[in-house]
Parts: C-alpha cells; sequence; structure tokens
C-alpha cells in the first residue's frame, strides 16, 4: 500500500499557556485547524511511498505519545471525543433538542409502516423518541445513552431505557426490527460503527429488518458544509485516534497552536469558532476537500434555554461549549462522522448473517435496510 | 419498565456468560393501563422466557400466570388478558435490576432502567488495522505506532 501524506496546510505558532488545567480543551480547540484530512492515497501529486519528515505537521509530544496499547482500539470503552462532544452536549440541550426534533422522516415513517403488526420494534439511539409509537400496531422499545433525553421519552410514556448502543443489554434475536436514526454518525471509529451494526443485527430475530440512516457527506445543500467546523487530522490523531486523549502538556509551558486562517468570513454559524486576530495567516484553509469526514457541528442553544440548567454554565467554564453573544446563546460542539457513498454498505458487508434489502440516499442521509438471514 | 422489556434485558457485564434473567428489586410498581394488542402478545410469545416472566411478574405481585402454558392458549381470550396485563401493564417504577452471575445493580429510577456499563465492565481491546489506518492518521503517526507495538 502507498501511503501519499500531503502537506499540512496550517501554520503553528508556539503560544503560552498560562492555565494549564484547561490544557485539553485549549489544545483540543486549537488543533481544529491544524491541518485538513486527505486520505491518503487520494493525492496523485505526490505518488511516493517515502514519506519525509517535512511532509508531516510538527507534532507536539502529545501525538506520538504512545501508552503500548495505542493500536487497539478500545471498542466499546467510550472514546472522550464522543462523551465530550456527543453524549454531554445532547445531556446539555436535551430539552431545546428535544423541542426542535418533531418533523418525522417520511422515508422512516415508511418503514416502520411496512413492518407487521404486532412487530415489537426496537430503537436503539431513540433520542427524544419521536419515532417510539410512529405504527400503533407495533411496540417500541427505545434506548439512548443520554439519560435527560430518555427522560424526556419516559415522560411521553414511552418505554425506554438507558444503554449503549454498542452494547445492548438484550437478548439475542428477541426484536422483530431495530431501527437505527441518525445515531452511527457519532460514533468516532470504524469499529464502533461496525459495532453498532453488528448490534443492532444481533437484537432481531432471524429475518427481522434493520434501518440505518446517517448523515451523508453529499449534503445536499452544501453550505451546511460552511456552518460545520472540520477536525483536522491532528485532532483525530489526538481524540479518535489511538489511546485515552489527556494532553501531555509539554514541560516547559508551551503549546501548539493553529491558527485555522481567514476563519471569520469562511464560516458562516461557526465562525465563532475562534477568532485569532492574526492578519499574517490568510491563504489556505480550504474551505472543504472533499474527503473531510470528520466534524464539529454547532449546536445554538438560546441563552433562555441555557439558563434553565447550570449545565451550559459548567460547559461554558470547562470550555467544552462558548457564549456567542451576537446569536444570544451557548454553543456547543457536536461530533460527527459523516458517511461517504458506499460507505454504509462497506461497513454492513462485514457482518455475517445478512443481506441488504434496500439502500437510497435522501435528504442527505444515507439509509440502508437490512435483513437478518440467520440466528 | 414493563416485564416485556425485563424479559428481553440481559446482563451484559464482560465475561458474563449467562446473564439472563436479571433479578428484580422492586421497590415501587405501578399499573398502567395499555392498549390491547392480540397481535403483539401472539408475535412475541414464543420470545418470551415463561419461567422467567412468570417470576417477575410473583415479584411484582402479579400471580395469575400459570407456570406451564403453550401456545395453543393463545387462542384463549382470558389467557392472552392476563398475558398483556403481566407483560406490557404492570411496570417497575422504583428498584434495580441484578445481574445473576455478579451482583451488579442498574438501577431503575421514575421507571427507567440504567444498564450503562463502567469502562471496567465493558472494555474489548481489539486491533484493528483499519481504524489505525483511518484514525490514527499520518503515515508517520503509523509508522511511530507500529514500532510501538512491535
Amino acid at each position: 500500500m502507498i501511503l501519499v501524506v500531503r502537506r499540512p496546510r496550517t501554520l503553528f505558532r508556539i503560544k503560552s499557556v498560562h492555565a494549564f488545567s484547561s490544557a485539553i480543551f485549549s489544545t483540543s480547540g486549537c488543533l481544529r485547524g491544524l491541518c485538513t484530512m486527505n486520505e491518503a492515497g487520494l493525492d496523485s501529486s505526490i505518488g511516493s511511498s517515502a514519506i519525509s519528515d517535512e511532509d508531516l505537521p510538527v507534532l507536539p509530544p502529545i501525538a506520538v505519545r504512545n501508552d503500548h496499547g495505542c493500536s487497539f482500539s478500545k471498542v466499546q470503552a467510550t472514546p472522550e471525543i464522543e462523551k465530550k462532544f456527543v453524549h454531554s452536549v445532547y445531556d446539555a440541550i436535551a430539552p431545546h433538542f428535544s423541542s426542535t426534533r418533531f418533523a418525522k422522516w417520511p422515508k422512516v415513517q415508511t418503514f416502520l409502516n411496512s413492518l407487521p403488526s404486532g412487530s415489537l420494534i426496537l430503537d436503539a439511539g431513540c433520542g427524544n423518541g419521536k419515532y417510539l409509537g410512529l405504527n400503533e400496531k407495533c411496540y417500541f422499545i427505545g434506548s439512548d445513552i443520554s439519560a435527560p433525553l430518555i427522560n424526556i421519552c419516559q415522560d411521553k410514556g414511552h418505554e425506554v431505557l438507558v444503554a449503549d448502543a454498542l452494547k445492548l443489554p438484550y437478548r439475542t434475536g428477541f426484536g422483530d426490527a431495530a431501527i437505527s436514526i441518525a445515531v452511527l454518525h457519532h460514533l468516532s471509529t470504524e469499529s464502533r460503527r461496525k459495532k453498532a451494526v453488528d448490534e443492532l443485527i444481533r437484537v432481531v430475530k432471524k429475518g427481522g429488518l434493520v434501518l440505518i440512516t446517517v448523515w451523508a457527506r453529499e449534503q445536499e445543500d452544501k453550505s451546511l458544509l460552511n456552518k460545520w467546523t472540520p477536525l483536522s487530522q491532528k485532532y483525530v490523531e489526538e481524540w479518535i485516534g489511538p489511546g485515552s486523549p489527556r494532553v501531555r502538556s509539554p514541560s516547559s509551558s508551551i503549546a501548539l497552536e493553529s491558527i485555522p486562517e481567514n476563519d471569520e468570513n469562511s464560516f458562516g454559524e461557526s465562525s465563532d469558532v475562534k477568532s485569532h486576530q492574526n492578519g499574517d495567516y490568510s491563504s489556505e484553509i480550504e474551505t472543504n476537500s472533499g474527503n473531510q469526514q470528520e466534524y464539529f457541528v454547532p449546536w445554538h442553544l438560546p441563552y433562555h434555554r441555557a439558563e434553565v440548567s447550570g449545565a451550559s454554565v459548567n460547559a461554558v467554564a470547562n470550555g467544552l461549549a462558548r457564549k456567542d453573544d451576537k446569536k444570544g446563546a451557548v454553543v456547543y460542539d457536536r461530533y460527527y462522522h459523516v458517511f461517504s457513498e458506499g460507505e454504509l454498505e462497506r461497513i454492513v458487508g462485514g457482518v455475517e448473517g445478512t443481506v441488504i434489502v434496500d439502500r437510497f440516499y435522501d435528504k442527505s442521509n444515507w439509509c440502508i435496510i437490512l435483513e437478518k438471514t440467520s440466528q | 419498565m414493563r416485564l416485556v422489556t425485563h424479559n428481553m434485558m440481559s446482563s451484559n457485564i464482560k465475561g458474563v456468560a449467562n446473564g439472563f434473567p436479571l433479578l428484580i428489586e422492586a421497590a415501587q410498581v405501578v399499573e398502567k393501563e395499555v392498549d390491547f394488542n392480540a397481535d403483539f402478545l401472539k408475535n412475541i410469545f414464543a420470545r418470551i422466557e415463561w419461567k422467567a416472566l412468570v417470576e417477575a411478574s410473583k415479584t411484582m405481585g402479579y400471580s395469575e400466570l400459570l407456570d406451564n402454558v403453550e401456545s395453543s392458549m393463545l387462542d384463549s381470550e382470558e389467557f392472552l388478558r392476563k398475558f398483556h396485563h403481566a407483560l406490557l401493564e404492570i411496570h417497575l417504577e422504583e428498584g434495580a435490576l441484578v445481574c445473576p452471575e455478579t451482583g451488579r445493580k442498574f438501577p431503575i429510577t421514575k421507571g427507567i432502567p440504567n444498564m450503562l456499563l463502567h469502562e471496567d465492565e465493558c472494555t474489548v481491546f481489539v486491533l484493528t488495522g483499519h481504524d489505525l489506518y483511518h484514525s490514527c492518521g499520518t503515515p508517520g503517526v503509523l509508522k511511530a505506532l507500529s514500532i510501538a507495538v512491535y
């Protein structure tokens, strides 16, 4: 295999960090713009397997730090990036999120309505439960890792529990069908995404159907991408990659900081992400390479909602969220891995005893319907 | 939590060979009426571990279920009504589910079981080259990793 790496597109500068206790977040924030991820092999401009050091970003000690298990993915231990940029975000925004999540997606409804009367439908990652009970002739059980979202479901009278979609506490083959709507894109490694598919298949009976939908990299509204913050290669290494993402601070009280260029203008909603007012880095953060799949997608929690829970105050204090006075909102970042065309099929292809019944693209989502063909 | 959910659930703590059925510690039980759905009862019957359902419903204070049943009983309205009641209308509001092997308790609060595991109860290490390649980033880092591993 020929590995090719493109020269990083971002500049670094050394910056003193005064408060090291917050190094994790200040650093991670800084890392967002470090360099764009280009999938190896797609860049033919450097057609060589030779990687010289200068092709690589200047890595701070943290990047190469390796505990021995580094190359081992902790499939089921939740990575920090998901805890901080998925779970805790949904916990914090649950009521607001829920109040905005009422539109039922027709394709999901169609799927649910196609199931035989009396089916048991398992919704893994049910969020605020908007699909629970959608087919009155069927029985639904929902689960989500976010207790605040599950509380909302419970208040609506749904049968729900708090559980991890990667480790459903269910007997094998108990359900007639399972759905995973907009869940897999919050998982940060391929093995975790595959594990979640394995679980969906495991918990349905032979002949049972599984509907999975995920956000597509290929968004119908391209301008959305500009509102998202691409996760830098560096960030991906640090958080999604091996080992625990504890930032090992450089001994000399310095940290690397990237300077995302022209972020004032090129980002829409997320222009607030960071503004380093340094004029000398103006050129080349690319609006987006077509290969970028890791993003932070902002969630604006209006102040009047944020004040309800002290969680947001803490989140801001801890660097997990930021205030945007202009918008009057606390801004949270949610981690997304947006799926490329064919990626779902590829993941599913590795799951034994499964056939793809249908696959389609709709409203910027990739969708797939599977049938379990063995016990 | 309804008993249909209890009958579906199983402790999934790492190393547990048989996590079913979870033991029930009932602190508060409530009954809520649910629409009768014979299709659902007939469909799910074959997957219900009957003994576990009988035990669970007794723990919850309902002892109308027969110990031995067979599918022909699904034609009986009386049977279906009792099955329906046990499966769907008795809720464990407060209490806990207990792993039969480890004794680990999963709390139930306001009717919601919290089945999340601690990391040491679930961590499994799997070597995945694909993750390495796609998530660890640059070949340089990959190289560093291989050195560290091998």
